[in-house]
């Protein structure tokens, strides 16, 4: 009985796993899509959101296997950047997420962090596949690239294998709250530094940060959040020298 | 008697008060971030580093040393009084120094510590003296194929002495020389897996990665565990400072021992200060009379592993001033501020510049002397500045840290990529992965691929040169060996040992 539940907990838990690669195959087109919707309200140039899905969609299920027969008789067409991310990254990881169906993993932490690398150095060499490789005996652009890249592939993929072969940990827990907030405050400084000054930006991303834990009482947190963005208006632009934006632009006009 | 006239010259430029203050100020600074728990001396060093950028090169790289050695002290203080290690170089510390502090005896842990500390400082110092200029006239005999050899050597060592797996370790090095890659191409100007956002054209700042995987990182994991961390502060007050006659006589033989081993270690490339604080601790256990006292407050568990991390952490320059190449992280961050001062690493450096080599190299014995006068008065103000709660202090750190990577260019995007390493560092950790070989790996990789194209040019496009050339072909094979020595089951089990030292 006991054997069985631990059986099903396993297979449910492989689906959710391959699922993920699945969304991971596809996710630098995912990541396209999302910032191409800005063209929409005139942020940014590119491709608006409908042109940018017609042209992955067909690159992953037509213009791909095209390449592919076309390689396969010999015929040495260009192919474009979609259909390359298809070929390099994609279908690589789809064959992977398939193949994930059908393992025991046994150590979760090893096999997806494997994985996930693997993605990672796979988008690499995708990202490099426009560049110049070898000409003659001295080295392109794109060579040293495309060497690591071939590397951190089968590095990954060993890790990988480690973790369906020898007993490991499983997948750590994620938080979600601290990173969220602690992003969020970054990232909010990161915006918000060069219109509204150090002033402002070092409090407001003080507080915003200092909601990533249940522990904060936020009279006590605005206090020293108040001294402390204080005590760095001072020493920043004044004592070091570094020149930084300090009050609202609104304002300083 | 070069030697001396250059060590002399060292310490006339150190003298000067200018410099006096900056390898102060650094001192102090540096143990004040390297007390507060959950932020390590390469966090530290990357947060601090845009403090030295409006000061002479001299004046910085001084101060910089300063906050360098000062966090390895100030990481030994938070381990020893509140068992949370500030930073991998002082785990060990923590086993038998926390045990002390916990048995009344906080006050010799922490003086011994400190004189261990100064002792290995000093030798060290005379050894940076003694083997930097015959280092450099090697250097000259180096050509393309003996540097990438070298960094090859080093890279392989930093997998050896790494924990965990080595082949993540490995992987962790390649993903660093990809990521080097990012930017425009030395060589060619062409611009490779930057997507044409003018941002990244120069490159990943070395500095951004480090602060986002070693300061981010660890806040979001620290977060993780709850901001109320179990702290384990010592609450008495600490009296008497001075060790016994007796804590002297123990602690002479591990000091001088951590002091050899440390130094030996440090100059090794890959190598630094965190193995050998784990060394020497192995080291004292297995030479110990009664090896049962370790764990249970032995005063050798606290001077070998503290004399060897700061013997090591001064002769890991080595390397770096006369080959130009760090050794381990943080050394990885001083080419970084080298670099942003206009001065390349490299033999030359020793001949060029020799106020800033010997400079520095008298101030660092300076500087240990400044610490042990200063910080055993102030230890009073280090415990309460434990007692700021985290909850308090991780929103400070963040802001301190965006302040600081925007100040480097002036380019928010700076701290927007940082944050996004700070995930990526995150997700490292859940996965086991270490983050210090990915930060070697960046920092050697535009080195490595440029004399690996060099010495394939010279030879004309032959691979056997890297084997033909005597030097190089030595460095690759104990390269080879020690690989081939680290994946071997039974050093790999001791190894192990080493490293799982502070969980038992």
């Amino acid at each position: 009985m006991a054997d069985t539940m631990g059986h099903s907990a396993t297979a449910t838990r492989n689906t959710k796993v391959a699922l993920g690669f699945c969304l991971l195959a596809i996710a630098p087109q995912i990541f396209e899509l999302i910032w191409s919707i800005g063209t929409i309200f005139g942020w940014g140039t590119g491709r608006g959101p409908t042109a940018v899905v017609i042209s992955h969609a067909t690159a992953l299920l037509a213009g791909a296997p095209g390449a592919l027969i076309g390689a396969a008789s010999g015929d040495t067409k260009k192919v474009s950047s979609e259909v390359l991310l298809a070929l390099i990254y994609s279908y690589p990881l789809f064959v992977v997420a398939i193949l994930t169906f059908f393992m025991t993993i046994r150590s979760a932490q090893d096999y997806v962090g494997g994985v996930v690398l693997m993605a990672v150095a796979l988008f690499a060499l995708w990202a490099g596949s426009d560049l110049q490789g070898m000409r003659g005996f001295s080295f392109g652009a794109g060579t040293a690239p495309r060497m690591f890249g071939g590397l951190l592939v089968a590095l990954s993929a060993g890790i990988a294998l480690t973790g369906l072969l020898t007993d490991g940990p499983p997948m750590a827990h994620y938080s979600w709250r601290g990173p969220l907030f602690v992003m969020a405050g970054i990232l909010f400084f990161a915006l918000a530094i060069r219109p509204l000054g150090l002033v402002v930006t070092g409090f407001i991303s003080f507080m915003i940060a200092a909601a990533g834990s249940q522990e904060t009482r936020w009279l006590e947190a605005a206090i020293v959040g108040a001294c402390l963005t204080l005590g760095c208006a001072i020493l920043f632009p004044y004592v070091l020298g570094l020149p930084m934006p300090m009050f609202p632009r609104f304002l300083a006009q | 008697m070069e030697l001396f006239a250059n060590l002399a010259h060292g310490f006339v430029v150190a003298f000067s008060p200018i410099n006096l203050l900056m390898c102060l100020i650094g001192a102090l600074v540096g143990t004040l971030v390297g007390v507060l728990p959950g932020i390590g001396t390469i966090a530290t060093v990357a947060m601090l580093l845009p403090i030295t950028f409006g000061l002479p090169p001299v004046g910085a790289l001084i101060m910089l040393a300063g906050i360098y050695y000062g966090a390895q002290y100030g990481g030994s203080t938070t381990s020893i009084l509140v068992n949370i290690p500030g930073e991998a170089t002082s785990v060990v510390t923590a086993i038998d120094g926390h045990q002390m502090a916990r048995q009344g005896r906080a006050g010799p842990a922490l003086a011994i510590a400190a004189i261990g500390s100064f002792f290995a400082g000093c030798v060290a110092t005379v050894l940076i003296a003694v083997l930097g200029a015959p280092l450099t006239k090697l250097a000259l005999a180096f050509g393309p194929a003996e540097y990438f050899s070298l960094m090859v050597l080093g890279l392989i060592f930093a997998v050896v002495l790494a924990k965990g797996s080595v082949l993540k370790a490995i992987a962790m090095i390649v993903f660093g020389l990809l990521l080097s890659m990012v930017g425009s191409d030395i060589e060619t100007g062409a611009s490779r897996m930057a997507f044409n956002i003018p941002e990244l054209a120069d490159g990943l700042g070395f500095a951004t990665v480090a602060m986002g995987v070693f300061g981010f990182a660890e806040i979001i994991r620290n977060l993780d565990a709850g901001a109320e961390m179990s702290r384990d502060l010592v609450q008495q007050k600490i009296t008497g400072l001075m060790p016994t006659r007796k804590d002297l006589v123990d602690s002479t033989p591990a000091i001088l021992r951590g002091t050899v081993l440390g130094s030996i270690l440090g100059i090794l490339p890959g190598g630094g200060a965190t193995i050998a604080s784990f060394g020497s601790y192995t080291l004292e256990k297995k030479l110990a009379r009664n090896p049962s006292r370790f764990g249970r407050g032995a005063i050798e568990g606290v001077a070998g592993p503290e004399s060897a991390n700061n013997a090591a952490a001064q002769t890991s320059f080595i390397p770096l001033l006369t080959l130009g190449i760090p050794p381990n992280a943080v050394m990885a961050l001083m080419v970084g501020a080298m670099t942003i001062h206009g001065i390349v690493p490299g033999p030359q450096v020793m001949q060029k510049q020799p106020d800033l080599v010997w400079g520095m190299i008298a101030s660092m014995w300076i500087g240990n002397l400044m610490l042990i006068i200063i910080n055993l008065p102030l230890v009073g103000i280090w415990v309460r500045l434990l007692r700021v709660p985290y909850r308090l202090m991780f929103p400070s750190i963040v802001i301190f840290c965006a302040i600081g990577i925007y100040s480097v260019n002036n380019a928010p995007v700076d701290v927007i990529l940082a944050g996004v390493f700070g995930l990526v560092g995150y997700w490292l950790i859940k996965h086991d992965f270490e983050p210090a070989p990915l930060l070697l790996g960046m920092v050697l990789g535009p080195l490595m691929e440029e004399n690996l194209r060099r010495a394939l040019l010279i030879s004309r496009g032959d691979w056997s040169v890297f084997v033909m050339r005597p030097l190089s072909a030595v460095l690759l094979a104990v390269a080879a060996g020690l690989l081939v020595l680290t994946v071997l089951p039974a050093l790999r089990s001791k190894r192990d040992e080493v490293f799982t030292e502070s969980e038992n």
